[in-house]
């Protein structure tokens, strides 16, 4: 079943269906519904530019001075110097994301194309999406002791493998879908000017399947910034954190300091929510792809 | 005339030969790299997950010391209290969870399915929640509920309500329930938008044809619409089930499974007891994750049974 998220019917009118009345309550209730939904971001954000005193005081109220001074304090105060957490946040999710997109596209190239069939094509895959419903606890311990007994422990290598192994089911199926649908006859006009199988792929197959490139790396982008069990299991150096478990701790150890603690929430949300709101459809389109399959 | 007869053959054989010849250099190149990775750090992990469950793989001299002991992990689960309600605690958010979820989803994609205006941004303001960290949903709404200042409660003591302004993340009884609501918030735009995929992919010629019949708005939406969605149901239920019984994050950073274990899930106390306590034994909750693994899967068998016997009958 392929996803229509993306077009909603368009040959009704919503007026055959409700009464314009009927609409503007709809709407004013739809309305009230999303802002329940969305003050918590909101309040975020006002929160990070106010004072840890204001905001005791009075929760609902807004900023008297707009004290962008948080954000300054939050990244480069020598006591807090969240950018090292975002410079680590930063090299876990691009070396993952690299190696999932390097194994994937493969991946997804050998399983989505018909001249790469063989008989325990099918069942192979279907092992790889198996892990797609399995909750992490059921893998996580022996990871743990596999990756220190590599000695990787507080590395960013130890959470680069681990995440690309959890990006790879999703992003080999994303491919392999993209793939094979794509027109056999490119392939065999590469083949007839006598390219072989790796350079079809990768100049000519490849560039075909950029939006689905794109779409792997949106999604995998986001999971690897926002994790958190692995990163707080493999990593225990407080100079090594992630993002995510830095954040946790700065609540933890200088837990009466709110503002600033707002803006570290921001900031770390900024980079996947612009992404978000620029290319919401590409997320979603990601996101719900590996539910309805078949 | 010959020639081309000849050429024609062998252009031919050529091409016999190249299909029934499998490129396994190509498929190997493209296949193996993904299935080794995929062996090593998902396949093995889970296979050592089942071995260890029957170990007690305690720190010695510096290093994990692995000794066999059989079911007693299993065993010595079925007396532990904390296990016990941690197990409670998952089944009751797994069965509400979904419940509230799949009522909110439905309702608002068959709304919203009928072009009601601004849906594009609803289904952009809905689905955001879903892309922000756990840690910081976690965070933000354990200062909504905090007890002297959060929004929650100053917004009750301003309407009058002082007697309703409580102790949320604190009490034996509330915990869980803010749990429960707060991954509700992050997760319900998911299950509407795949609802909203599910009901886009009904031909519309369907409803067109219930309309001339003189169906109404929820004659056509119950009883065109809803049978037709029952797979797309079906899917979202089994996901949303699914999320419930594996979250880990909200719940960690919100109320860390306390307080005295009264939001604990499994997915907290297996961390805690496998990283967190002094009481170092990567055997004990190993096991804890494969009980786990069992009523996942047989809770997604059950689920998934009794939808299809209801959608044949």
């Amino acid at each position: 079943m392929r996803l229509a998220v993306l077009s909603p019917q368009k040959q009704f009118e919503f007026g055959l269906w409700w009464s314009r009345i009927q609409i503007v309550l709809l709407t004013i209730m739809l309305l009230i519904f999303t802002l329940l939904v969305i003050i918590p971001f909101v309040w975020m954000l006002v929160m990070s530019v106010r004072t840890t005193g204001e905001i005791l005081n009075d929760p609902y109220g807004l900023p008297n001075v707009i004290h962008w001074d948080n954000y300054w304090k939050l990244m480069f105060d020598p006591k807090i110097a969240f950018y090292k957490y975002f410079v680590n946040s930063g090299i876990v999710t691009a070396g993952a994301l690299i190696l999932t997109l390097l194994l994937s596209t493969l991946g997804g190239y050998g399983f989505g194309r018909r001249r790469y069939d063989f008989k325990l094509r099918g069942a192979l895959f279907a092992l790889l999406l198996f892990a797609l419903m399995l909750p992490p606890q059921i893998m996580y311990i022996p990871q743990f002791t596999m990756i220190a007994e590599y000695g990787l422990l507080n590395t960013y290598w130890s959470l680069i493998l681990l995440y690309a192994a959890t990006g790879l089911p999703i992003s080999t199926y994303l491919m392999a879908t993209y793939f094979s649908q794509l027109p056999i006859e490119m392939e065999e006009a590469a083949r007839i000017d006598g390219c072989g199988d790796l350079r079809i792929f990768w100049q000519v197959m490849l560039p075909l399947a950029r939006p689905a490139v794109a779409t792997v790396v949106l999604i995998n982008f986001m999971h690897f910034w926002n994790e958190l069990l692995l990163a707080m299991t493999m990593v225990t150096q407080p100079d090594m954190r992630t993002i995510q478990v830095a954040m946790m701790s700065f609540v933890g150890e200088h837990g009466s300091d709110y503002a600033i603690a707002a803006a570290s929430l921001v900031t770390s949300m900024l980079p996947v929510l612009i992404l978000y709101l620029v290319l919401s459809d590409k997320f979603i389109e990601g996101m719900t792809a590996g539910a309805v399959k078949g | 005339m010959a020639i081309r007869v000849d050429g024609h053959a062998k252009k031919n054989a050529t091409r016999a030969n190249a299909v029934s010849r499998k490129p396994w250099g190509a498929i190997t190149l493209f296949i193996a790299p993904v299935i080794i990775y995929y062996a090593i750090f998902t396949l093995y992990p889970i296979v050592a997950t089942f071995y260890y469950s029957l170990h007690s793989i305690v720190p010695e001299g510096g290093k994990l010391v692995t000794y066999f002991v059989g079911w007693q992990n299993f065993a010595r689960l079925l007396a532990d209290d904390i296990f016990l309600r941690s197990v409670n605690n998952t089944i009751i958010w797994a069965v509400v969870g979904p419940i509230l979820e799949m009522v909110t989803a439905t309702t608002l994609a068959f709304i919203v399915y009928f072009n009601v205006p601004l849906h594009r941004f609803y289904r952009t303001a809905w689905f955001a929640p879903m892309l922000v960290s756990g840690v910081i949903v976690g965070l933000v709404f354990k200062w909504i509920f905090n007890y002297d200042w959060g929004l929650l409660n100053v917004g009750l003591r301003a309407i009058g309500l002082d007697d309703l302004a409580l102790n949320w993340l604190g009490r034996r009884d509330t915990p869980l329930w803010a749990v429960i609501f707060v991954h509700y918030w992050a997760t319900f735009g998911y299950s509407f938008v795949l609802m909203i995929a599910g009901l886009s992919a009904i031909p519309g010629e369907l409803i067109e044809a219930a309309r001339i019949d003189g169906a109404s708005t929820v004659q056509a939406s119950t009883k065109v619409l809803l049978p037709l969605l029952m797979p797309t149901f079906l899917t979202v239920l089994i996901l949303s089930f699914m999320g419930k019984m594996r979250a880990f994050h909200i719940v960690w950073v919100l109320t860390g499974g306390g307080p005295m274990h009264f939001s604990e899930t499994v997915a907290t106390y297996v961390q805690k007891r496998a990283f967190g306590w002094s009481t170092l034994d990567l055997g004990y909750p190993s096991a804890m994750a494969v009980v786990w693994f069992g009523v996942v899967i047989i809770g997604v068998a059950l689920i998934n049974r009794w939808l299809k016997t209801r959608t044949e009958d």
